[in-house]
C-alpha cells in the first residue's frame, strides 16, 4: 500500500509561542520544523505524526486519526514520550537539547535547541572520500562522550547515523534524532515497526531485537566512520550475513588513515556483537590509547631501582 | 543451586546513575557484587562499572563450576579492580583518581561469603530479622560504635557519607570479610547502596521480606526508598536472593532459578546496564498524556533550565 505524505504546517503559522518558518525535514514518525520562539532564537520542532496513523492534507491542521489506528497512535505517542523524557534528562552539549514539550492540534510536540551547521551526511557528500582522519577522531571522540552520556541513562539511540550526527560550525557534533531510541526493547508493534537505516543498523536490528545493546550503536558508529572514508554507507548488516563484501577497512585504506583507526572501524564492524567494543568507553579507551606514544614500560620500574642503587651510592 | 534473585537500580533525583550492580553464577556458585562509585570524585560510575567487572569477569574465569577458595577470590577480585581503576586514572592522566565502595558476596554449597569496602551493605535476613551485615566504613560508624552519637544523630550527621575505605583511592582499600555462613531455605541476601539502606531502616527490610518474595517485595522497597528520597534522592540499588536450597524438600516458587540445567562450564551474567521492561501497556488516557508531558516539562525545567533571557 501506498503510502501518502503528510502535509507540514504551513510557514508562519503560530504553534503556541513558536512561529513556523519552514519545514527542516519529514520522517515516517515526525516532522521537524524550524521555528522561531516569542524572544527571537530559532529553535526545532519535532511533531509526532506517524504517516502510516495520521494524516494531514493539504491546508488542514489537525491530522485525521481513524479509529482503527488510535490504539497504535497513543502508543507511538507514548514512543515519543519516552524520547522526550529521556533527552530531558540528558544535558551534555554532544547531544541535543530539548527546550519544551507541549500538546497541540490532537497531537504532541518537542522544543530542540538550533544550531546553524550540517549533518555529517551532508558533510561527507560534500568531501566524499576525502575526510580526514584528524576530522574523524575530532567528531567521533567528542560524540562518543556524548553517546556515553544516553547509555548511562539506560538508553539506546539506535538510529546512529551520518545523517543523524549534526556539526556545528565548528564542527563539533551532536547526536541527533532519538526517534528510535528505546528503554524498553520488547516487542514490535505490528504497525509502528521498529525503524532503522540499512548499512548503520546492527545485525541485532534486525530479527528478536533482544540482543540489542550497547554493541548495536557501537556498530553504527564503525558503519558511519566506514561511510566517512568511502564516502557512501557499508554494506547492509543483513545482507552481509548472507555474503559478506564488505572490504574490511584495514584493507581498503591502508596507509591511507593509521592503523589503529582502521583496526578500530572493522572491530566496531564485527557482525559478532560479542567481538565488538563491549561498551562506549572500551571504544573511546581504544580510540585515546591510539594516539598516545608508545610506552616505555620497563624503564618506569626499572629506572626507578636502578635510580635507588644510585643514590644509595 | 537453587534461587529467586532480583536486581535494580535506580537514580533517585540525581542526574547520573554511579551505582553499578552484577550478578553471576555458574552451575555450583553465585556471585553478586554492588558498587556505589564516589560522587564528588570524577568518573565515579567508571570505577564502579571497572568493579563489577572485574569481579563478573574474574567469576567466569574461575567458577569452573566453583571456586577454590571464595574469600581468596574476593579479596583478589576486590583488589584487581582497585588495580585497574588506579591503571585507568594513570592512563587518563586524571588529576584525582574515580572511587566507588563494593560489596559482594558468593554463595556456593549453600554457604554465603562476602566482602566488602565502604558504606555498601550485605543484609542477612531470616525470619524477619536481621541475622547478620555487614559494618559501614565511616567515621560515623565509628562514632556509632563508641558511643559518642545516638542513631538519631547520625541519621543527620554532616559526616554520614565520608568513608575512609574505597576502592580506587590511593591509599590501599581495608577489606573486610565475613564468616563462613552456612543459608537456610528462605534466608535473604540483601546488597544494596546508601541510597536504599538510608531511607529504609533494616529491621523494616527484614519485616518486609518475611515471606522471601524477593520479585515482588524489593521494587516495592525501593519504589518507597526512592519516593522518600525525592527529588535530592541518591542513586539507589539492590540486589537480594532468596535461598531455596534446603537440606530438606526443595520449594518450588515461581521465577526461581535452578541452575542444575547449566553445564559445568556455562556460566549466566546479569549486569544491569540497560533495563528492559514488559510490553506496551494499555492505551494512554487524556489524564496520563498530560501527566506525561508535565513530568518531561518538569524534567527539563530540572535538568536543561532555560536561562534567563531565553
Amino acid at each position: 500500500m501506498a503510502q501518502q505524505a503528510n502535509h507540514a504546517l504551513p510557514s508562519g503559522f503560530q504553534l503556541e509561542e513558536y512561529s513556523i518558518e519552514r519545514q527542516l525535514s519529514l520522517g515516517g514518525f515526525s516532522i521537524v520544523y524550524l521555528a522561531i520562539d516569542p524572544a527571537g532564537t530559532r529553535v526545532a520542532i519535532k511533531e509526532y505524526l506517524p504517516n502510516s496513523l495520521a494524516l494531514r492534507g493539504e491546508g488542514e491542521i489537525k491530522p485525521c486519526i481513524p479509529e482503527e489506528h488510535q490504539g497504535a497512535f497513543l502508543y507511538g505517542m507514548k514512543c515519543f514520550f519516552e524520547e522526550g523524557r529521556a533527552l530531558a534528562r540528558l544535558s551534555h552539549p554532544n547531544v541535543i537539547r530539548v527546550v519544551n514539550f507541549f500538546r497541540a492540534n490532537d497531537t504532541v510536540y518537542m522544543v530542540m535547541e538550533y544550531e546553524r551547521g550540517r549533518t555529517l551526511q551532508e558533510f561527507i557528500a560534500k568531501h566524499p572520500g576525502t575526510v580526514s582522519e584528524r576530522f574523524m577522531r575530532g567528531v567521533f571522540a567528542r560524540l562518543l562522550n556524548g553517546l556515553r552520556e544516553v547509555h548511562s541513562h539506560k538508553l539506546l539511540h539506535l538510529d546512529l547515523k551520518p545523517s543523524n550526527i549534526y556539526l556545528r560550525q565548528d564542527n563539533t557534533p551532536v547526536l541527533i534524532d532519538f526517534g528510535a531510541a528505546r528503554q524498553t526493547l520488547s516487542t514490535d508493534q505490528p504497525i509502528l515497526k521498529p525503524m532503522y537505516t540499512p548499512g548503520f543498523a546492527s545485525p541485532e536490528h534486525y530479527g528478536s531485537r533482544k540482543d540489542l545493546g550497547p554493541w548495536s550503536d557501537i556498530y553504527s558508529i564503525g558503519a558511519s566512520m566506514y561511510a566517512c572514508m568511502a564516502g557512501a554507507a557499508p554494506q547492509a548488516a543483513n545482507e552481509r550475513y548472507e555474503k559478506d563484501v564488505l572490504v574490511p577497512a584495514m584493507k581498503r585504506w591502508e596507509g591511507k588513515y593509521s592503523d589503529r583507526l582502521l583496526e578500530i572501524v572493522d572491530w566496531c564492524l564485527n557482525l559478532n556483537h560479542y567481538y565488538r567494543p563491549q561498551s562506549v568507553f572500551a571504544l573511546q579507551k581504544a580510540l585515546v590509547e591510539a594516539v598516545e606514544e608508545p610506552e616505555q614500560k620497563s624503564a618506569g620500574w626499572l629506572g626507578r631501582i636502578v635510580g635507588k642503587f644510585a643514590k644509595a651510592q | 543451586m537453587k534461587f529467586t534473585i532480583y536486581q535494580d537500580s535506580r537514580q533517585g533525583g540525581r542526574s547520573n546513575n554511579e551505582d553499578r550492580i552484577s550478578y553471576c553464577y555458574s552451575r555450583d556458585a553465585l556471585l553478586m557484587v554492588v558498587a556505589d562509585g564516589m560522587g564528588g570524585h570524577h568518573y565515579g560510575e567508571i570505577a564502579s562499572q571497572i568493579a563489577v567487572q572485574t569481579l563478573a569477569d574474574n567469576f567466569q574465569r574461575q567458577a569452573r563450576p566453583s571456586l577454590s577458595d571464595p574469600f581468596h577470590f574476593l579479596h583478589e577480585g576486590m583488589l584487581n579492580a582497585h588495580s585497574a581503576i588506579l591503571d585507568f586514572a594513570l592512563r587518563h592522566r586524571l588529576p584525582d583518581t574515580p572511587r566507588t565502595t563494593c560489596v559482594a558476596c558468593i554463595v556456593q554449597d549453600s554457604i554465603a561469603y562476602w566482602a566488602h569496602a565502604g558504606d555498601s551493605r550485605l543484609y542477612l535476613l531470616r525470619d524477619g530479622k536481621v541475622l547478620a551485615r555487614t559494618r559501614d566504613h565511616s567515621r560515623i560508624r565509628i562514632l556509632l560504635d563508641e558511643g559518642l552519637i545516638s542513631e538519631a544523630m547520625a541519621a543527620t550527621h554532616p559526616d554520614r557519607n565520608k568513608i575512609y575505605s574505597c576502592l580506587g583511592s590511593p591509599n590501599a582499600p581495608e577489606i573486610e570479610f565475613s564468616r563462613k555462613t552456612p543459608l537456610e531455605q528462605g534466608d535473604v541476601v540483601l546488597l544494596c547502596t546508601d541510597g536504599l539502606w538510608g531511607e529504609i531502616p533494616p529491621d523494616t527490610l527484614a519485616q518486609r521480606l518475611r515471606d522471601g518474595n524477593v520479585l515482588d517485595g524489593v521494587p516495592r522497597l525501593l519504589g518507597e526508598a526512592e519516593a522518600t528520597g525525592g527529588p535530592q534522592g541518591d542513586n539507589l540499588s539492590v540486589i537480594a536472593v532468596c535461598w531455596e536450597d534446603s537440606y530438606g524438600s526443595p520449594s518450588d516458587a515461581d521465577g526461581s532459578v535452578s541452575t542444575q540445567t547449566l553445564e559445568i562450564g556455562e556460566i549466566e551474567t546479569h549486569i544491569e546496564e540497560f533495563g528492559r521492561d514488559g510490553g506496551p501497556r494499555k492505551d494512554l488516557s487524556e489524564e496520563e498524556i498530560e501527566q506525561a508531558i508535565a513530568e518531561i516539562r518538569s524534567t527539563i525545567d530540572k535538568f536543561n533550565p532555560r536561562k534567563p533571557g531565553q
